[in-house]
């Protein structure tokens, strides 16, 4: 680093703010809870109009495949959490192994809502199919809400599960470090967020009788 | 060149252990099986109730955040930030329904 321009930058040396990195990741995840909290607002509003409706159609949806969906959730926001202890203790390997599971768990997240979606179509409730368009106004809109808001979730999902991805392949390379290991926070809390979002969805949506 | 402090963000940091992770997830579990208990088995009992599956899903929520997201070892700006942003959602959320069952 020369100083004979007599101008040197005040943190030269290093561009790092983990500090600031996870501030920017939790002012992100105020704008998603932002963007859910709308959903579950049209949610509660169209619910309230069409009480019996909603009741009915409720008894519809899978509580177990959704039970074990929760579970898997939770489990995964476990080993993502632990995997940052890891990396913290400066277990690298330990850490890429737990966010493996992580991802695979999301997979299963993702293949268990494949069959519930497949069920559902195969009976035609997606919005536009036969039997979706017979059934009465109320009931077609809690289909029609439990496909918009579940899929934007699975949506979430996925891009969780790229970014476990990424994370896992920087924790391999050893660019995530007991002492940088800011990527690896940001994809739990992000990975968190969605098991919250999940976390209203499912009473919502299946266990209301 | 002092300027080269390798890590200042992370000067006193809280590392929970393993232990602390098994606890959160059973605490999450448990609620889980009540929720689903009550909705699936508690034909007899009052059916689940939208008030107290919203209660028993927030409660997992904050043990979520508190513990697997760190709110509890984050600076208490995190905290207030969130709820400010879940006041303002409640505020206007409950305000709204008010008003509408009031007329």
């Amino acid at each position: 680093m020369e100083h004979t321009t007599g101008f040197v930058l005040p943190n030269s040396g290093h561009n790092r703010d983990d500090e600031s990195s996870r501030m920017g990741m939790w002012l992100f995840l105020f704008t998603e809870l932002l963007l859910f909290g709308g959903l579950f607002i049209v949610y509660m509003v169209y619910r309230m109009l069409n009480h019996e409706a909603f009741l009915l159609s409720s008894f519809e949806l899978n509580v177990t495949m959704g039970t074990v969906n929760t579970v898997v959730l939770l489990v995964s926001s476990m080993t993502v959490a632990m995997s940052i202890t890891a990396v913290q203790r400066g277990n690298n390997a330990l850490s890429a192994k737990l966010l493996a599971i992580t991802l695979g768990l999301s997979l299963v997240f993702l293949v268990i809502k494949y069959f519930e979606w497949s069920a559902k179509i195969h009976h035609g409730l997606f919005p536009g199919m036969d039997l979706y368009k017979a059934l009465p106004k109320g009931e077609s809109l809690f289909f029609f809400l439990y496909f918009i808001m579940t899929g934007l979730h699975a949506l979430h999902i996925i891009i969780g599960a790229v970014l476990m991805g990424v994370t896992i392949y920087r924790t391999k390379k050893g660019l995530i470090n007991s002492d940088n290991y800011t990527l690896t926070e940001n994809t739990g809390l992000y990975w968190h967020l969605v098991d919250l979002i999940w976390i209203y969805l499912f009473p919502l949506f299946y266990l209301i009788h | 060149m002092e300027n080269h402090k390798e890590n200042t963000s992370h000067p006193k940091v809280h590392i929970s252990s393993f232990r602390d992770h098994w606890s959160t997830l059973a605490t999450l579990l448990l609620l889980t099986a009540v929720t689903v208990v009550i909705s699936v088995f508690g034909a007899n009992l009052a059916a689940l109730s939208v008030a107290t599956a919203l209660l028993i899903a927030t409660v997992k929520v904050m043990v979520v955040a508190y513990y697997f997201m760190h709110l509890k070892y984050e600076k208490k700006i995190y905290t207030y930030l969130l709820l400010l942003v879940v006041l303002l959602f409640l505020a206007f959320t409950i305000l709204t329904a008010i008003e509408y069952y009031n007329r």
